[in-house]
């Protein structure tokens, strides 16, 4: 009995392996009488799950208030002056007036680029560095919170 | 009318609030800094502003940043929590000076509370009983009859003084003598002054606190005391309500005490007269105003909202509740969680792999934790606050004992193993502690 067993064991092994070899499969589990057996490819990944439950949200993330336009390779860009604080940020000195900068605008170091209104207050942003404007980011009167990237100056 | 808030704090007192506006079909705004970009308060708002760095001083404590966000957000009113801006008298007054309603009581108010003579003053005028002392100055000359008038045991301070030095307990007329001229040289020697003051001592004082909420126009309530003598280096570890040591007729009798002083004050939002209690007696320690961490477990024994009643209040619709529809319930016991080691307290930050609240009939969890958050390290360790609620204190206490042990929280340490140790002891089971209790308690665990 034992022996009969193992002798179909071998061979329906071998027999699976091959299979799964030719057909590119990373698994194969048959059943036959009383007996099963289970072939799979070692290291392959078999999480049915992933393994650490995403945390239980009801709600989707929030609308961060200005933050949602803003794209996701300028956020991590090192060369993105990012708003040193909350206000509304206008891109000119007065309604209608030329704008500060422009996308192709060189700057100096110092130089305002853009203000943002924080409790009644016109609070300049000075350029962190001298260099050319690639990316104005926000738009006139738009709402900015802390660490929001404003323009890229390259 | 409030129509949109913005929460000016974080972890579980933001989602705190945050339930309460929702119930009240108001519009929420979360601030937080770049480390609580994924909390929980951040996630369920309706709206978040990123208002600084890590550090409180510039996120959770910049009015600047705070006020700014309310102009972009439009948020009508700020709710502050507890901590951080929550008793910041110039906060309140910037947001009046800006038209943004500051969910808690005038400036004025908050000020005089701020302040620990004006306090005391202020609480005597009201009618709150205070720790009998000497008016000013004690001589050797006149001790002895400030004593007598005070009573038995005494403690004598220097008026320049702090961290214990001038300062010498007598128990009895036979040691005044020498408690005294012993307080004067130790404190001419430690603050170059010799002057003391005479108070009455307490050996083993409970802490107890009342609460109270107020309508700004001279209506006010109380919603009975909460027993917070379990401490350790004056945190708050196990607060209950009601306190094992008062009865019915004490409860009432200084519950009507504050309600009535918070009328006379014209008070307008929640507050807690928090009291010494040794020997049936009361005496003032100070008021806080504004909620408490441990405001649940009075929610849990009346049912009645506080965040709801202060959002009222601050909105001038006035109180919901009249003392006479107050009733008490059952009883409640709170734990404070703490990311600590549970036997030398040591901050466990880090992140949370596995988290399973535990639940059941009277038992609520106010925390921000989930699984695979992170705690950041730049705050307090308090992650989340366990509150059972039983017909009685029996009940109470066997419902604590099966929910602390289905509490599961996992890659941190955390207070949790100091509760389930707690609830076996007998002296807890009778109700049977002071303010030095845990502290003794804990010091002869680590001898032994």
């Amino acid at each position: 009995m034992a022996d009969k067993k193992q002798g179909i064991d071998q061979a329906l092994i071998r027999d699976l392996a091959n299979i799964l070899n030719e057909t590119d499969l990373t698994e194969i589990e048959v059943e036959q009488d009383d007996l099963r057996i289970r072939v799979s490819r070692a290291g392959t990944p078999q999480y049915v799950q992933a393994p650490i439950a995403a945390p239980a949200l009801a709600a989707a993330a929030p609308a961060a208030v200005a933050t949602a336009a803003t794209p996701a390779d300028a956020r991590s860009n090192k060369n993105a002056v990012t708003a040193p604080m909350v206000g509304t940020a206008y891109l000119s000195p007065a309604p209608g007036a030329r704008p500060f900068i422009e996308v192709g605008s060189q700057v100096k170091e110092g130089q305002t680029i853009l203000i943002i209104e924080a409790m009644k207050t016109m609070n300049q942003i000075p350029a962190p560095r001298s260099g050319k404007v690639t990316e104005i980011l926000v738009s006139d009167a738009s709402p900015v919170e802390y660490g929001e990237p404003l323009i890229v100056i390259e | 009318m409030i129509s949109k808030v913005l929460i000016a704090n974080r972890g579980e007192i933001a989602l705190r609030v945050l339930r309460a506006c929702k119930e009240l079909g108001i519009a929420t705004v979360a601030v937080h800094s770049t480390a609580d970009a994924d909390a929980m308060h951040v996630r369920l708002a309706d709206e978040s502003v990123c208002i600084g760095p890590p550090p409180s001083r510039e996120s959770y404590l910049n009015i600047h940043q705070i006020v700014a966000a309310c102009e972009i957000t439009g948020a009508d009113a700020v709710h502050p929590g507890y901590g951080f801006l929550s008793e910041n008298a110039k906060f309140a007054e910037i947001l009046d000076a800006h038209g943004i309603t500051f969910i808690g009581p005038t400036a004025e108010h908050i000020r005089i509370m701020g302040d620990k003579i004006t306090a005391k003053q202020t609480a005597q005028e009201l009618g709150i009983p205070v720790v009998p002392g000497s008016d000013g100055e004690v001589k050797p000359e006149n001790a002895l009859e400030v004593a007598r008038k005070i009573g038995f045991p005494v403690l004598i301070k220097a008026t320049a003084g702090g961290g214990g030095r001038g300062m010498k307990v007598a128990k009895t007329e036979a040691d005044l003598d020498e408690a005294v001229s012993t307080a004067r040289s130790e404190a001419l020697a430690a603050f170059g002054n010799d002057a003391v003051y005479m108070e009455k001592y307490l050996g083993k004082p409970r802490h107890i606190e009342i609460q109270v909420v107020g309508d700004g126009m001279g209506n006010a309530v109380h919603l009975g005391e909460r027993d917070c003598s379990l401490q350790r280096r004056h945190q708050k570890v196990w607060e209950e309500a009601n306190s094992p040591a008062l009865n019915v007729e004490q409860r009432m009798k200084i519950g009507q005490i504050c309600a009535d002083a918070m009328k006379k004050l014209k008070y307008r939002g929640a507050g807690t007269v928090e009291f010494l209690y040794e020997n049936g007696e009361f005496y003032f320690i100070e008021m806080n105003t504004r909620l408490q961490v441990e405001h649940p477990i009075t929610e849990a024994i009346t049912g009645i909202d506080l965040v709801h009643e202060q959002i009222r209040v601050a909105s001038g619709a006035g109180l919901s509740v009249r003392q006479e529809d107050i009733v008490f319930s059952g009883h409640a016991i709170e734990c404070r969680i703490n990311a600590e080691d549970p036997r030398t307290f040591v901050p466990s930050p880090g992140t949370i792999t596995h988290f399973h609240a535990p639940g059941g009939l009277g038992v609520r969890v106010d925390s921000g934790a989930y699984q695979g958050y992170r705690i950041p390290p730049y705050y307090d360790s308090l992650i989340g606050k366990l509150i059972v609620h039983g017909r009685n204190r029996v009940e109470c206490m066997m419902r604590l004992r099966r929910v602390l042990d289905e509490f599961v929280i996992d890659g941190i340490k955390t207070t949790l193993p100091l509760f389930q140790d707690l609830i076996g002891n007998q002296d807890i089971a009778n109700g049977d502690y002071d303010i030095h209790w845990l502290e003794d308690y804990l010091a002869n665990k680590t001898d032994a």
